[in-house]
């Protein structure tokens, strides 16, 4: 499903992001990236987004290499991709139906489809109830949930997460694994930046462990260490 | 991809609303320099329509007489060939000196059905190679006692000055307009980039879930639009405006030396269609550019 082959990524001023990463991760998998600030976690979750292009190396997402992949073709790849951030980045002046209708709406489904589909998905993440509130009444653990489901709602083959726990308490988190847990046994690949050893550690998945752009360590059904 | 027709329209609406002022100042100066270019070009159909005749450095009109034969009308021809003074002219016939008729007494009908072409006497239009008053003086005496010469016309200086002082006019307004249009697009421009700007976040989000850049771009080109079509339509409606009121006065004043320069409803449509053609182009356009530029926000 993702293939890098000796990426490499260095931003303005020699920030050498990435260097050399090469990994494989397969149709349905769950891979945690870990590693300290600044070690490429982020920068990796950008670069199968195509938000960023490598210096050197390729990327295949879904055998697609989408270094060449022409600008225009790019909104077509990310309809197969659901992003998660850890600032949820919700529209405030949208409630949390509009916020998840959005993503629907902006990548031209019919009207229908988004009536079945939104408040679907917004059962699934446990939300149904507060479908009419804005972002701003919701707690942070509801956030991220809302934030996901908009990630969700187009049934993407990939999820990334960036960090998607970084702002909340252990017990909301893994509320917030738990439904990632569940996207990810409906095949759908997800891979998930993190620096929560907790969360690691209880999940016993695939760790990917980055440091200063270097993958150190990959390991099925890792811990944080 | 199919644009939803309700999500464009409520987003382009949004816009205009948010930037309620800014878009009004837009509209405005949008109003007022394709108002400029509008009077520029009246301006100039109003000189032409007075002195249709005397375009194109023509200084002298040489009238012969309705009975004149071919000959005589040879003669003059090979005389004004040979001419040094004489950089070239133009044989006018009947019919084609009707036509002028026709178009300049278009406002008045009554007049028209009282002159058949067999009445207009053909004419030869003379562009001498150096316009001053002397030479046209020599060149009008020159050919005054001609065979089958009637009346010899020269352009005096009014006209000339008129001319001129009209020729002026008109360059400074369409300086003043080029420059406000200019103010205009970079106005456009930068509405369009403040509404991109409220709506940064929206953006990042459309990008984030794949939305194509012309589905994000969409609705700020319509504002653009939008604002193109509101300044055209107001320009259009204060050029009727004020040409009414000045060939009002005209007739209520009965101020006959200016009779001729009047300009027709059919010109003042004309100039409108440029108009609004002009203005919905350049906003959308500017708005189009801006839309680009500004979509890494």
């Amino acid at each position: 499903m993702i293939t890098l082959e000796n990426v490499t990524k260095v931003y303005k001023g020699d920030v050498v992001a990435l260097k050399d990463a090469s990994c494989e991760i397969q149709k349905g998998e769950f891979v945690f990236l870990v590693g300290p600030s600044g070690s490429g976690k982020s920068t990796m979750i950008r670069l199968l987004n195509r938000e960023e292009v490598p210096q050197a190396g390729k990327i295949f997402v879904a055998g697609k290499d989408i270094n060449g992949l022409s600008s225009w073709k790019i909104p077509y790849l990310r309809r197969n991709i659901g992003c998660v951030f850890q600032d949820y980045k919700l529209l405030p002046n949208k409630t949390i139906y509009e916020n998840v209708a959005f993503a629907l709406e902006v990548i031209g489904r019919p009207k229908h489809v988004i009536k079945t589909q939104v408040p679907a998905i917004l059962e699934l993440v446990g939300l149904a109830k507060k479908q009419r509130n804005y972002p701003d009444e919701l707690s942070g653990g509801e956030q991220q949930r809302v934030s996901i489901a908009r990630a969700f709602v187009n049934r993407p083959l990939i999820l990334l997460a960036d960090e998607p726990t970084g702002n909340l308490d252990p017990a909301t988190s893994v509320g917030i694994m738990r439904l990632l847990d569940r996207i990810n046994r409906t095949g759908t690949t997800v891979v998930m930046a993190t620096h929560d050893r907790g969360i690691v550690d209880s999940m016993r998945r695939r760790v990917v462990e980055l440091d200063r752009g270097s993958i150190v360590r990959d390991q099925v059904r890792g811990v944080y260490e | 991809m199919a644009l939803n027709v309700d999500y464009v329209a409520r987003e382009t609406g949004t816009n205009l609303v948010r930037n309620v002022g800014l878009t009004i100042a837009t509209i405005l100066t949008v109003v007022v320099s394709l108002v400029l270019v509008g009077a520029a070009f009246l301006i100039r159909q109003g000189v032409d329509n007075a002195f249709t005749t005397w375009r194109g450095g023509i200084e002298l009109i040489i009238y012969l007489e309705p009975t004149a034969t071919p000959q005589q009308t040879a003669a003059m021809r090979t005389s004004l060939a040979d001419n040094p003074e004489v950089k070239r002219s133009e044989y006018v016939d009947k019919e084609t000196a009707y036509k002028e008729a026709k178009k300049l007494f278009k406002n008045s009908p009554e007049m028209l059905s009282s002159i058949k072409p067999s009445d207009l006497p053909p004419s030869f239009r003379v562009v001498p190679v150096r316009g001053d008053v002397a030479t046209v003086k020599v060149l009008e005496n020159q050919y005054a006692k001609s065979a089958g010469v009637r009346e010899v016309f020269s352009a005096n200086d009014t006209i000339r000055t008129v001319q001129a002082i009209a020729g002026f006019i008109s360059n400074l307004v369409v300086l003043a307009a080029l420059i406000l249009g200019m103010t205009a697009a970079v106005l456009i421009l930068n509405t369009i980039r403040m509404a991109m700007f409220a709506r940064r976040r929206e953006i990042e989000v459309m990008k984030l879930v794949g939305a194509t850049n012309w589905f994000i771009r969409v609705p700020f080109m319509l504002e653009g639009l939008v604002q193109g079509i509101f300044g055209s339509v107001l320009a259009v409606a204060v050029l009727v405006f004020g040409n009414n009121l000045f060939n009002s006065q005209l007739d209520k004043r009965g101020i006959k030396l200016l009779a001729n320069f009047a300009v027709s409803n059919s010109d003042v449509t004309g100039i409108s269609v440029i108009l609004v053609v002009v203005g919905i182009t350049v906003s959308v356009i500017f708005s189009g550019i801006a839309a680009s530029l500004y979509l890494d926000v």
